[in-house]
């Protein structure tokens, strides 16, 4: 590439943010080393990226000042509750929770895209990485000619990972989605809740993050692909196909065996049809909406449960002998299971009940995973950042443990801007006067 | 033939041997995964077969180790070999097996054991090996013994306390699909790769000690950022996000009985206008048209007013038709559709999404294709293998590759 507007920057000039903690170092981990221009946004695309950030590659998030990424936006502030759909007016873009923990890790820098000098920086960006990833709705890349076959101009060995709800072929192809549709499109809201009643769906958009996670290992092939070969690539990911994918044995029992879902025993809320299980549900605690999930599979585990309960009369009647009986009457079991349950706590009784061997979990919120449960604190799966705007805060971390390949926690999310100095200064060489004027005119 | 069908191309997978030791959703999944992009996973069973097989819906009614569509869900394009830890012969043959492999994948390490390996001595002998492990919660810390199942998974993980009806006499509700094990696969095959990755630089293995209970517990999307930060509790709601607050329906029955999901945002200008442009196409706008509605202010205070209209407005139409002219007219909707509507999408069709697997008995079925379309290479699943298929001959297919195709 050749670069004829802008001089480079001498050796001797001093570019750099403010906050020597917060400054670009070398990363460790199996990516290190790795570097992506990533044009995602929003939630599927920002969580597949912060994977690769979490463990050591170079994740530097193109970003519009025009344009602010939703997770910049929406309200979840400390101190201020509001609901995802009221939205501040007037938002700080370095004061959103749900951006800071969609981004760790990662380095942050705007341009405009739609001036050539902003688009001549973002092609040097791209030659740089050599590892380009987008969620946009198909058609923007293409707006910006920024195809598999030009960048591949750019870089023979790019790779480029696109992430779209429908993939990027196809009639349906520029349909508008975000994690709901997906999970209505899939089936995956449809087989959720209760016979005889409208779905239950999903609290949340599961797909933004399942199909993420989809995203992260298609890119992580593609890495390791090109280690092996020299060899890039485009991969394009769909989350429907993803969600599609995740549907299980239900859909086979549909497609194989022509039963239709559209029935009135289905979907079967907490309740199984394959294995048999009886108990087999979500029961009352004490407290306000509380609740713990109870599952027995074996008789054995039924005859532990009947001991744990101090074997009441109710339990040892005929109608819940066998698994057989007992699903048979299920409505009966639960009813007098939940007069048992109703008024004990739910941490209690999952210790008494998995003390037992009978598997069982207290059905917990946010606060439970955050505060009482040992398990993820042992673990350490949760772990705190402190970040110039919001302060210290909690991060939702990769959910295991390795021998090697730690994960390296090094900044909280970058603040709209904050890498430009290093990026377009010490990475692509432009100097302090340029980087000036560039900011001034809005480039970036 | 098991394995997965290369249409293009050459699979980074294809040298990578795997060694299975699964039966819940957690590992199969892990091991599908990389089965269906051109591991060669060897999927070990105890005589009669992991507990998946024993788990219906069966093909076609037929109760069979064979038949278990459970097992046909988790298990495409792997090899299946029946080994007895009981057996000192079997035992030997399970040994050679691993020492052939590069991953191994285990849920249970007593498993491991009972076929004479055990876990911590065989990290110091193979320092190459990656071995995945993926328990309910994790192999240290106070809950390690502790026991799951999807339901549980879901609940201890959080999920379940976002996802159920707005009526909370009625209990959380558990979504379908193992989804609770399903977020443990997803990281177990992430982790998987992360250590592939190292090893080609370092020519080092390593454990990777995956919790299903952690994976629930991280995602789920705006519960912990709404604890994390504003310190708030998110509250179920029918079939849309769970919120500190109660918000508007996003669920609405159309004339055919069919759902859709729509989530208006009245702060969106263009989307409203979108709708109030389809509204009046079907002369269904009614007082919607008045000015006063061009301001966002008014529309939030008359929230409930034009959300009657709008569940008249889809309760005169079907789903199909909602879904496609919405989408056409640039709303972000999305019809609820059942499994059956899914092998008739048009586009699903177009992008070649589902395959005709062979099946052990020399059907065809219809099965999910992959949601990967890479450049470089392009595989498709293979079949579920038949209980211990490739017990023999299995060493010289092996050398040779005969078993894949």
């Amino acid at each position: 590439m050749t670069h004829t507007t802008w001089t480079t920057k001498a050796p001797d000039q001093e570019i750099g943010s403010g906050d020597a903690s917060r400054r670009p170092r070398a990363r460790s981990g199996p990516l290190a080393g790795i570097k992506v221009a990533d044009f995602c946004w929003m939630g599927v695309g920002a969580v597949a990226t912060r994977l690769l950030a979490d463990f050591g590659a170079e994740v530097i998030k193109i970003e519009n000042r025009k344009r602010l990424d939703m997770p910049r936006r929406l309200p979840i502030y400390k101190g201020e509750v509001r609901s995802y759909g009221a939205e501040d007016p007037n938002p700080d873009p370095n004061k959103g929770g749900l951006f800071n923990n969609y981004s760790r890790n990662k380095l942050g820098i705007t341009v405009d895209m739609a001036d050539p000098r902003g688009r001549e920086l973002v092609l040097e960006l791209i030659d740089h990485c050599g590892v380009v990833t987008e969620n946009f709705a198909p058609g923007v890349m293409e707006r910006w000619n920024l195809t598999y076959p030009e960048l591949r101009e750019i870089r023979d060995d790019v790779i480029f990972a696109r992430m779209s709800g429908y993939g990027h072929s196809g009639p349906q192809a520029h349909y508008r989605s975000y994690g709901p549709v997906v999970q209505a499109v899939s089936g995956l809201s449809f087989n959720s809740g209760l016979p005889g009643r409208e779905p239950s769906g999903w609290g949340q958009s599961y797909m933004d993050n399942q199909a993420a996670y989809y995203n992260s290992a298609g890119l992580l092939l593609a890495i390791y692909q090109r280690m092996l070969t020299g060899q890039g690539t485009e991969v394009d990911v769909s989350a429907v196909e993803a969600g599609i994918g995740l549907l299980g044995s239900d859909l086979l029992d549909t497609v194989v065996n022509d039963r239709p879902s559209r029935r009135e025993d289905y979907p079967r809320g907490n309740r199984l049809e394959h294995p048999t299980a009886a108990p087999h549900g979500v029961y009352p605690a004490a407290g306000d909406d509380q609740w713990i999930a109870i599952a027995v599979f074996k008789d054995q585990e039924w005859k532990t449960l009947r001991t744990v309960m101090s074997d009441p009369a109710w339990a040892g009647e005929a109608r819940f002998a066998t698994a057989a009986d007992r699903v048979a009457n299920a409505d009966e079991l639960d009813a007098a299971l939940s007069a048992w349950t109703r008024d004990r706590d739910k941490h209690d009784l999952m210790h008494l009940l998995q003390g037992a061997g009978i598997t069982a979990g207290a059905v917990q919120n946010s606060r439970d995973l955050a505060e009482h449960d040992p398990q993820i604190a042992a673990r350490g799966t949760f772990f705190e950042l402190d970040h110039p705007v919001i302060g210290p805060a909690l991060f939702e971390g990769f959910p295991g443990q390795f021998g090697t390949s730690k994960p390296d926690h090094w900044r909280s999310a970058p603040l709209l801007g904050e890498d430009n100095d290093y990026v377009f200064g010490e990475l692509l060489g432009r100097d302090r006067a340029t980087l000036d004027r560039l900011s001034a005119e809005g480039v970036i | 033939m098991t394995g997965a069908r290369v249409m293009n191309g050459a699979s980074p997978l294809a040298s990578l041997t795997v060694v299975e030791l699964a039966q819940s959703p957690a590992g199969e999944q892990t091991g599908k995964c990389i089965a269906d992009l051109g591991a060669h996973v060897q999927k070990v069973e105890p005589p009669g077969g992991v507990a998946s097989r024993h788990t219906g819906p069966w093909a076609h009614g037929q109760e069979d180790p064979d038949q278990s569509l459970e097992f046909w869900a988790y298990n495409s394009s792997k090899n299946s070999r029946v080994i007895d830890g009981s057996s000192e012969e079997d035992r030997l043959r399970f040994a050679e097996l691993l020492a052939d492999a590069q991953v191994l994948i285990v849920e249970d390490r007593g498993w491991l054991l009972e076929l004479g390996v055990d876990l911590d001595e065989l990290l110091v002998q193979r320092p190459d090996l990656i071995v995945v492990s993926v328990t309910p919660f994790g192999l240290t810390g106070p809950w390690k013994d502790y026991r799951t199942s999807d339901l549980v998974a879901l609940a201890a993980g959080g999920t379940l306390n976002s996802c159920g009806y707005d009526d909370h006499s009625i209990p959380p509700i558990r979504p379908g699909g193992n989804q609770g094990f399903q977020l443990g696969a997803s990281f177990s095959w992430c982790g998987l790769l992360l250590a592939l990755i190292e090893r080609e630089r370092t020519g080092r293995g390593q454990l990777v000690d995956v919790s299903v209970h952690e994976s629930n517990a991280v995602s789920g999307e705006l519960a912990n950022p709404y604890w994390f930060y504003p310190k708030a509790i998110v509250q179920r709601q029918t079939c849309r996000h769970a919120q500190p607050e109660p918000t508007q329906p996003a669920l609405f029955e159309c004339g055919d009985g069919n759902y859709v999901y729509f989530a208006l945002i009245l702060a969106e200008h263009k989307a409203w206008k979108s709708l109030l442009g389809w509204m009046t196409d079907l002369d269904m706008a009614a007082d919607l048209t008045d000015p006063a509605y061009d301001e966002i202010a008014h529309r939030q205070q008359q929230f409930s007013h034009i959300q009657e209209l709008i569940e008249v407005f889809f309760l005169i139409q079907d789903a199909d038709t909602i879904y496609h002219e919405g989408q056409r007219r640039g709303l972000p909707i999305g019809r609820l559709n059942a499994f059956e509507d899914l092998p008739h999408d048009v586009h699903l069709q177009e992008r070649g999404f589902f395959v005709d697997l062979p099946t052990p008995d020399g059907d065809t079925v219809t099965y999910p294709g992959l949601p990967y379309r890479f450049t470089s290479f392009q595989t498709a699943p293979g079949r579920p293998p038949r209980l211990g298929e490739h017990d023999e001959p299995a060493r010289s297919a092996h050398s040779g590759g005969a078993d894949h195709g």
